[in-house]
């Protein structure tokens, strides 16, 4: 049926064109020296929550501030601000992803992404410590 | 020397790792037997196959038996059992710990199978039986390695239910592996670790199984194409398949659904899909399912249209499946995307499970002879590539062995059709929504694979980089930097693909029921489906009038359209064209259903009204960048305005793991205002002149009933409350959003949902204290830093705190505070105003010969207790420390509310579509007992 063959042609033209586009839109992540050199452009940064520095957040203050110590790609530390309540499991996440721009010499996020340890994960608690009770 | 450990079931485990090699064994038999039987029909192989069967299916049958023998016993020696089960679960929990791991899941899965063939065995199967029984023996077995849980060295070759934790390479070697008594003395062995909190919900107990049997129901389609490849024959498996691929549609769309449900209900991201992988890869197989049903359906009435695709798309469905195992259950995904996927170790097994599968089936879609010999060879040389030299670039040499397979076949093998029909025929619409459904699941399947895609473009990696650096493409670059994954916005990267596709779709469900097959349809045939449409065009003037909607969302308003289409003209086929025969309208409900589940996603999605916004940062400090209008700060006993209610967070308190927060609900009266009553608005301030009932906005009521003071007095400005429309009414229900405590994954927030018919009021907690602060044993909690500067304010319990003015300490004044004449000081006079009487009292900031003297204020009755620790002259900033008394404290949560509108369109849009699927087939299955009475099909 060469009317088939047609419809088959134009859905195989529009996947590609649907796919090529996922190429061209889709964000890669940058380093904060790059963010903080074009301050007032939107970036993504990648990297892990710096657990030598404390979360802040207090509610009472501003229940959209939560500030906390980003480790970039490059190894560099800088402390950003997330203008949203503090994410649940934050504290435990493996990696973030963060959606911000430097204003006034700070990096502010408007949305983050965490990696968490999967809920499928299967990692039980070590028994490596296990000693028998005594008597 | 070998330890006899006391008290181990250790006779379970041989049992059990015996069942399950018994069951592989049978298996390779069963395999083999019904392989040979489809050439040699009833006779000694045959037999083979049967009693291969029977052994399989009793290894695994027997070894499900035993590991829930294990778990109803707590026999926490097993790492299965240890990991997933412990002493306070209750009985259906205990039923669904069984599914809580991978080697479980496999199990669940594989039984349903073996269900499912034993139901096929029973309904005379015919020639067909060899070729399928032989499918599923393989599949089966194949499935059953992922169990035996055997090493080679270091290589793992399948996991094991029956793994004891003294046998775990984590715990290998450990001392207390070697004490003959640890099981009794150990305290960890006495209970397991349990279930994960987050997944102790009732859904758990529903959705993987519903699901597994949805993927299992997949299996049998692929089995009977595999079969008419095998005998050459395309006509017969064609029947027999509709129905189970139309109950597998009906099964597996509703797991889901469950899913998504489950989602909704208990965890709080705010909504039911999230294109995570997990969702997207058994929604994948889901639509492709659906359309080779649909093409299966066409070649009952029309037999041998596009046979390829109907080839295609029914054997996707099942390796559609596989993949998604292979995707979630290997790790692949693991770094590279924001989720985390286990890597349980069998990861060259799945991928070796999924590429056999693959390659099997596209060698007999060839022509029996040197074409499958041919291809099946490269295909083969591929596969033992993919092990010894690069893995990426053999997975794609392989991939492109089997397109060319694939291509051959079609156009070398399989028949096709000459003819060509006219354009508005059944059949070749349903082949267009087929098509376009199966472009809808490339797209969401390359979305979710693009991690993997990664893998494969790293041998390219220099070579796109020197591309990148000869032409300065960004493309070339990302392809060198091969990190690609998803965007994160929806709409962007789901939405703007899917919602045109989904328009299509649907609206070819809407007319395609009224059209024939093979010919063009009758004049009036045009007016029915017309006037549904007209019908829907005005039910959508209706919604884009209740709602706001942008003309960027045309494609989301036109996606509506098509489903509120589909809906009525379906409604009307089953009217008109069927008058009532509720036995035939087993697809017109489906359609039905599956209309409104989109129209139900789509509305409660793109207009959801985030109702919490935060009003409290008045009196809070203000921090003059972007203020966040999502989540709202509630302190305990405060009632504060919020949608078309007024909530008040009246207490925590602790439920087994659950911390709950309840928050009454009030119904909102319009305020009512006295003469004398003071109000700030904007800024300013204003009297109320005369008694009245307040309108919805302030500057209704301006000219009539308020005398604006420019100027207010102190009195003025702290009697000046902020003026609002309404105020609390009675009390209208109570919700208690909560938070899960689990110490393994993080405390985890879970909604607690207001069902209206017609929307879902869904709160949850954004942040809350799940347990009482610290404090020491007077009660003081930790000191909190603030910054303050003349005039800031802060809310400290019920109570205001502002620093009202700075002074220098003069010389007169030092010897009152009991400093010395060379001592610098600066006074901050605080007032403390609220729940108390106005008190001001002053601290003080003290320099003695360049140290600080500490200078601690304490308010017992207040609560307070304050010192400046530092003291900015150029900013006139005190940097204080201040703490309160457990006494004073309020309790706070910061909660969002979001309205979803319409989202039980969605709920009972899937019980429709399940009905009416289930419907299809029963009326099928009718239909062919009656045309094949007690004789097997030929």
């Amino acid at each position: 049926m060469s009317r088939l063959n047609i419809v088959v042609i134009l859905m195989v033209a529009v996947l590609l064109g649907a796919l090529f586009s996922v190429f061209t839109t889709n964000s890669e992540s940058v380093v904060f020296s790059r963010a903080f050199a074009e301050p007032g452009i939107e970036f993504k940064v990648s990297g892990t929550l710096d657990t030598d520095h404390p979360v802040l957040y207090d509610p009472l203050m501003d229940v959209a501030e939560t500030r906390f110590h980003m480790q970039d790609k490059e190894g560099e530390v800088q402390e950003v601000i997330l203008r949203k309540a503090k994410p649940t499991g934050l504290e435990q996440s493996e990696s973030i992803d963060l959606y911000g721009k430097v204003v006034d010499g700070e990096f502010v996020a408007t949305e983050m992404l965490m990696k968490c340890p999967s809920k499928y994960n299967e990692d039980s608690h070590s028994l490596a410590e296990s000693t028998p009770e005594a008597g | 020397m070998d330890i006899v450990y006391n008290g181990e079931w250790t006779w379970a485990a041989s049992l059990g790792r015996l069942l399950i090699a018994l069951a592989f064994a049978g298996g390779l038999a069963s395999t083999i037997g019904y392989t040979r039987a489809v050439r040699e029909g009833q006779g000694p192989w045959h037999a083979m196959g049967r009693w291969g069967f029977r052994i399989q299916a009793a290894g695994i049958f027997g070894a499900s038996a035993l590991v829930y023998l294990l778990i109803f016993s707590h026999r926490y020696e097993f790492e299965y059992v240890w990991k997933h089960l412990n002493d306070a679960m209750p009985f259906s929990y205990m039923l669904s710990s069984f599914w809580g791991g991978q080697e479980g899941g496999f199990l669940v899965w594989m039984c349903w199978i073996l269900v499912l063939a034993i139901v096929f065995l029973r309904r005379n199967p015919g020639k067909l039986e060899a070729p399928v029984m032989a499918i599923h023996a393989g599949i089966l077995t194949g499935l059953s390695s992922m169990l035996l849980g055997l090493w080679f060295g270091d290589f793992q070759f399948g996991l094991d239910p029956f793994l004891m934790l003294r046998e775990a390479p984590q715990n290998a070697g450990l001392p207390w592996t070697l004490n003959p008594d640890y099981l009794s003395l150990i305290p960890q062995f006495a209970d397991g670790q349990g279930l994960n909190p987050l997944l102790q919900n009732y859904w758990m107990v529903i959705h993987p199984p519903t699901l597994f049997l949805g993927f299992a129901s997949t299996l049998m389609p692929f089995a009977m194409a595999v079969s008419g490849l095998w005998l050459v024959d395309h006509k017969t498996w064609m029947d027999r398949a509709i129905s189970w691929a139309f109950f597998g549609v009906a099964i597996l769309g509703a797991g889901i659904l469950m899913g998504g449900a489950w989602a909704y209900e208990a965890l709080s991201f705010g909504g039911f899909w999230a294109w995570d992988p997990v969702e997207n890869s058994s929604l994948v197989p889901w639509l492709v399912l659906v359309a080779g049903a649909h093409l299966l359906l066409i070649n009952k009435s029309k037999p041998g249209t596009a046979i390829t695709a109907t080839y295609l798309l029914v054997s996707l469905s099942f390796l559609l499946v596989v993949y998604s195992t292979f995707l979630t259950k290997s790790g692949i995904l693991g770094d590279t995307s924001v989720h985390s996927f286990v890597d349980s170790g069998i990861l060259p097994q799945l991928l070796g499970f999924l590429l056999g599968c693959c390659a099997l089936f596209c060698t007999l879609l060839l022509a029996p002879g040197r074409d499958r010999i041919l291809f099946g060879g490269l295909q083969a040389v591929m596969m033992v590539g993919i092990v010894v030299l690069d893995p990426a670039l053999c997975v794609l040499g392989l991939i492109a062995v089997m397109l060319a397979a694939v291509l051959r076949a079609h156009l070398r093998h399989l028949p096709r059709t000459d003819k060509e029909s006219p354009l508005w025929t059944r059949e070749f619409w349903m082949f267009v929504g087929g098509m376009l459904m199966f472009a809808s699941a490339v797209h969401i399947t390359f979305q979710t694979s693009l991690p993997v895609l990664n893998h494969f473009l790293e041998p390219f990696s220099a070579g796109f980089e020197r591309l990148h650096q000869a032409t300065g493409s960004a493309l070339a670059r990302k392809l060198a930097t091969h990190d690609l994954a998803p965007g994160t916005d929806f709409d962007a990267t789901y939405h703007a693909i899917q919602v045109p596709l989904a328009f299509l779709f649907i609206s070819i469900t809407a007319f395609t029921q009224y059209l024939r097959y093979g010919r063009n349809p009758n004049r009036q045939v045009f007016f029915m489906p017309l006037r549904s449409l007209i019908a829907a065009a005005v039910l959508t003037v209706v919604f884009l009038l209740a709602y706001d909607f942008e003309t960027w969302e045309a494609p989301r308003v036109a996606l509506m359209l098509a489903c509120l289409w589909s809906a009525a003209s379906n409604a009307d086929y089953i009217i008109q064209v069927l008058k009532g025969k509720w036995d035939h309208a087993g697809a017109s409900i489906a359609h039905i259903g599956f209309a409104m589940v989109i129209f139900g996603a789509v509305l409660s999605n793109a207009k959801k009204d985030i109702v919490s916004q935060n009003r409290f940062g008045d009196l809070a400090m203000l921090n003059e960048s972007l203020s966040n209008e999502e989540d709202l700060l509630l302190l305990e006993g405060d009632t504060v305005t919020m949608g078309a209610y007024y909530v008040m967070y009246r207490e925590r308190r602790q439920e087994g793991i659950h911390a709950k927060f309840a928050v009454d609900y009030f119904n909102t009266l319009p305020a009512e205002y006295s003469a004398g009553d003071v109000v700030s608005n904007e800024g300013f301030v204003f009297q109320c002149a005369e008694d009245h009932t307040a309108s919805p906005t302030f500057t209704d009521d301006l000219e009539d009933h308020w005398t604006f003071i420019p100027i207010p007095n102190d009195r003025q400005k702290r009697q000046a409350a902020p003026w609002s429309a309404g105020r609390p009414g009675e009390h209208a229900f109570t919700l208690e959003p909560r938070i899960q405590l689990n110490e393994r994954m993080g405390n985890a927030p879970e909604p607690d949902t207001k069902r209206y018919w017609n929307r879902d009021l869904y709160t949850h907690i954004k942040w809350g204290r799940v347990s009482d602060p610290e404090a020491d044993e007077d009660g003081w909690m930790g000191g909190r830093k603030h910054d303050l500067m003349r005039r800031d304010s802060l809310v400290i319990g019920r109570s205001i705190l502002a620093l009202d003015s700075i002074s220098a300490v003069t010389m007169a004044e030092k010897p009152a505070q009991g400093l010395l004449d060379k001592d610098l000081a600066v006074a901050a006079h605080f007032r403390l105003t609220g729940n108390g009487p106005d008190t001001t009292f002053t601290a003080l900031y003290i320099v003695r010969d360049s140290l600080l003297i500490p200078d601690m204020v304490t308010l017992e009755d207040r609560g307070i207790k304050v010192r400046i620790d530092g003291f900015r002259p150029t900013e006139a900033t005190f940097e204080t420390v201040i703490w309160e008394n457990l006494s004073i404290r309020r309790d706070f949560i910061v909660m969002q509310a979001i309205v979803f509108p319409q989202i039980n369109l969605l709920w009972l849009g899937c019980l429709i579509m399940t009905t009416g699927a289930l419907m299809a087939v029963r009326q099928r299955r009718k239909n062919q007992r009656r045309r094949t009475p007690a004789q097997p099909s030929a």
